[in-house]
């Protein structure tokens, strides 16, 4: 296990005082804060950043890390004396425990003892929250999914210790983003006799290059010829559950998007397949070609920025 | 893999989490939740505490509103208004991607 320089993660001195950490801590959290960091590696460093203000904001935690970090150098092979942490009891570090659990191994060597910072009146095992990516296409046909899980385990001696634990999950048919999937039991376990917690899975799709879901609707790019626009066709379309075909009305513009009813994510009721029109010029680029568009720029009295407000 | 090892779970849709979830999943005192909703800075569903309910969008705004103010020690107006804007960002960015511009 390597030794990590909580200082030089936030920058700042060993002597350095409680404010002059505070004030480091918040300066990389605006710099790597995922949710505005350009910064390529930000979501990594947010996590290293939020680790060392974990320890080196908490003065036991501060002291303990101190002590038993004497001597050591950044990367080197870290190992704490065998008896290092009698004495220490961890209170709360004010991140959640999905946060915590993103910390290093060298953390939870150290602070292994952490509290959650809760309460524990509550018998029951608390409720854990995941996210779960799953395919849009998963939604049509249900699917079985593999998870893996790192959540804090205490062992015989009290000590806390990352367990990764890999599940199966069922996905039913019909599941819709911003769900939640609970396996009830699968949480922490309880104290004495209380049951255990659930696992609450937040569904989440993937990026797809055709397929985009919005609730339970299915929305699809559908790519025409301009002269299936303009005369009409049925043309196939690749759905997640097979081809459909699909008449497009004669006169159809780009931007138009045409409702087939229920055949959207399944479910009671399903939702609806929109399909969004986008017209695909064919290039120029042979004489024949060339010789049709001429034909029609002759012959069609057509300007497409004669509607008002069109021509700047 | 037997069909054994393969578990099933219920599905909750919409708003469906209790305050007491919420609590566990974000690691926060319940009165930390109550004084958002209290003063309208967390959406929830129901009227009294036991029948408020969380949808898993609630859920991502009290994580995000929890580490804002844990982070910058933001005022909870503050970190609501954050949590505002960077939902837009969220909603802009996504309209960017599906127009293939992202």
């Amino acid at each position: 296990m390597e030794f990590k320089d909580y200082y030089q993660a936030l920058g700042v001195p060993r002597d350095a005082p409680v404010d002059e950490i505070k004030k480091a801590y918040r300066k990389l959290a605006r710099k790597y804060h995922p949710d505005v960091s350009k910064e390529k590696d930000a979501e990594a460093r947010m996590k290293e950043v939020n680790e060392a203000y974990a320890v080196l904001s908490d003065p036991e935690k501060r002291a303990a890390y101190d002590q038993v970090g004497k001597g050591y150098q950044p990367g080197q092979e870290f190992r704490p004396p065998p008896d290092w942490d009698s004495g220490f009891e961890y209170s709360g570090s004010g991140f959640s425990g999905q946060e915590a659990a993103d910390f290093s191994d060298f953390f939870s060597e150290l602070f292994g003892r952490m509290g959650t910072g809760r309460g524990t009146a509550h018998a029951r095992g608390g409720d854990h929250h995941a996210r779960i990516a799953l395919d849009i296409e998963d939604a049509f046909t249900g699917a079985t999914r593999q998870i893996s899980l790192r959540a804090p385990k205490i062992d015989s001696s009290g000590r806390v210790t990352l367990d990764t634990r890999t599940l199966n999950v069922k996905i039913p048919k019909g599941i819709r983003e911003g769900q939640i999937i609970r396996l009830a039991g699968q949480g922490d376990p309880g104290l004495g006799e209380g049951t255990r917690g659930d696992l609450l899975l937040e569904v989440q799709f993937r990026g797809h290059p055709r397929y985009r879901a919005d609730g339970r609707d299915l929305l699809v790019e559908l790519p025409v010829a301009p002269w299936e626009a303009a005369l009409g066709a049925v043309v196939p379309v690749d759905v997640p559950d097979g081809i459909l075909k699909v008449r497009i009305p004669a006169g159809a513009q780009s931007g138009r998007q045409l409702r087939v009813r229920e055949r959207g994510i399944p479910g009671d009721p399903a939702g609806d397949l929109l399909l969004e029109i986008r017209i695909v010029v064919p290039e120029a680029s042979t004489p024949k070609a060339k010789e049709l568009y001429e034909t029609m720029a002759r012959e069609l009295a057509f300007d497409p920025r004669a509607q008002a407000g069109a021509r700047p | 893999m037997s069909d054994r090892d393969i578990i099933a779970g219920s599905v909750l849709d919409g708003a469906a989490l209790t305050v007491d979830q919420v609590c566990a999943v974000c690691s926060i005192e319940q009165e930390w939740i109550v004084r958002r909703v209290e003063e309208g800075l967390l959406e929830v569903s129901g009227t009294s505490v036991t029948e408020w309910r969380f949808s898993s969008a609630h859920l991502r705004r009290a994580q995000r509103m929890r580490a804002l103010e844990r982070d910058f020690d933001a005022g909870p107006e503050l970190a609501a208004l954050m949590a505002d804007m960077l939902d837009e960002m969220d909603e802009l960015r996504a309209r960017l991607r599906r127009a293939g511009l992202g």
